[in-house]
């Protein structure tokens, strides 16, 4: 029995930047956006859907007096995302294709 | 990147290519492990050819470790306004050196306040230690000293670059701890002058040459990206 793919996780830009997330303690929204070639209105849209479901913290402060945006994958992010990588495994591996 | 419907393939390559990039990040720009290379060397190798040659400058060259922490903070600074993120290891990593400078400080205290304190703590024992030269046959008071110092300070200079190297799985930073860990060895069959020369060399293995081809990894990485 396959589970459903997280809808919050199965996009591809959300799932880029969990995925860079994952990696690091904490990113800038500059590195996120360097990382992904995404435009800042794509992101910032995609960051807001991943903070609402609690999936990372977002923190907005100044350094050198310039907005800086600190992004970081919560508790609950990375078990979502452990949850979402073995159903992916699950069906890349019993070869189901599911749309 | 766009937005649209993902099969079971393409997120798992997603994952991949993600996990990738924020491991290939690199912002480490070796400007501090220069900095302490040069200096600790300079001043090991100048040690040894005071004490080889046996001339005196009229001060201590080893107050230019005090001197280097201004470019060092300076250093922080700078990286710090360039850091656009930070990994679990880069923590780990800060932690290390944090304690290593602790360390550092704390065995320099250690060795200049016990050969002060340490006649006083002995005649609360009614106490004292003598030297006789076996030569003359003369006697007089001996002033306690951390014995072969030098080698210690080897020992610990070896510990956060090693720790270093495991946790950035980077193998310069490895073989300079190596190096270093046996000049520790060769350095406790040899006098302070031989041990000031391989205080030096170590610094040059365990800082100079891994902090430079960090420099280079990380000008790399910079003309990459804004090409």
């Amino acid at each position: 029995m396959f589970k459903d793919l997280d809808p919050i996780l199965h996009s591809q830009l959300r799932l880029a930047v969990v995925s860079l997330l994952v990696g690091v303690k904490e990113a800038e929204f500059t590195f996120l956006r360097e990382k992904t070639n995404a435009t800042a209105g794509n992101l910032s849209v995609q960051i807001q859907k991943l903070r609402e479901a609690g999936y990372i913290d977002v923190e907005k402060r100044f350094k050198d007096n310039y907005p800086q945006t600190l992004c970081k994958l919560t508790p609950r992010g990375l078990n979502a995302f452990e949850e979402y990588v073995k159903n992916l495994q699950d069906y890349v591996g019993k070869g189901k294709v599911k749309k | 990147m766009i937005e649209k419907q993902l099969s079971e393939q393409e997120s798992l390559n997603i994952i991949t290519e993600m996990i990738g990039k924020a491991k290939m990040h690199f912002h480490e720009s070796g400007a501090s492990t220069i900095l302490w290379g040069v200096v600790i060397s300079f001043c090991s190798f100048f040690s040894f050819a005071q004490s080889f040659w046996k001339f005196d400058i009229g001060f201590n060259i080893w107050y230019l470790t005090c001197v280097a922490i201004i470019p060092q903070v300076w250093i922080v600074i700078q990286e710090n306004k360039r850091k656009i993120t930070k990994t679990y290891e880069e923590s780990a990593i800060d932690t290390i050196w944090m304690v290593y400078v602790i360390t550092i400080a704390a065995m320099l205290v250690y060795a200049n306040v016990t050969y002060f304190t340490s006649p006083g703590i002995l005649a609360q024992n009614d106490l004292e230690i003598f030297s006789k030269n076996v030569k003359t046959g003369e006697i007089k008071p001996f002033k306690i000293f951390a014995p072969s110092f030098s080698s210690i300070m080897m020992a610990v200079y070896a510990f956060p670059t090693l720790a270093t190297g495991l946790i950035a799985k980077y193998r310069p930073f490895l073989a300079g701890a190596g190096i270093c860990y046996a000049f520790f060895i060769v350095s406790l069959f040899t006098s302070f002058t031989y041990d000031m020369l391989l205080s030096g060399l170590a610094a040059v293995c365990c800082w100079l040459i891994p902090g430079l081809m960090l420099r280079r990894k990380y000008l790399d990485q910079r003309s990459g990206a804004n090409v």
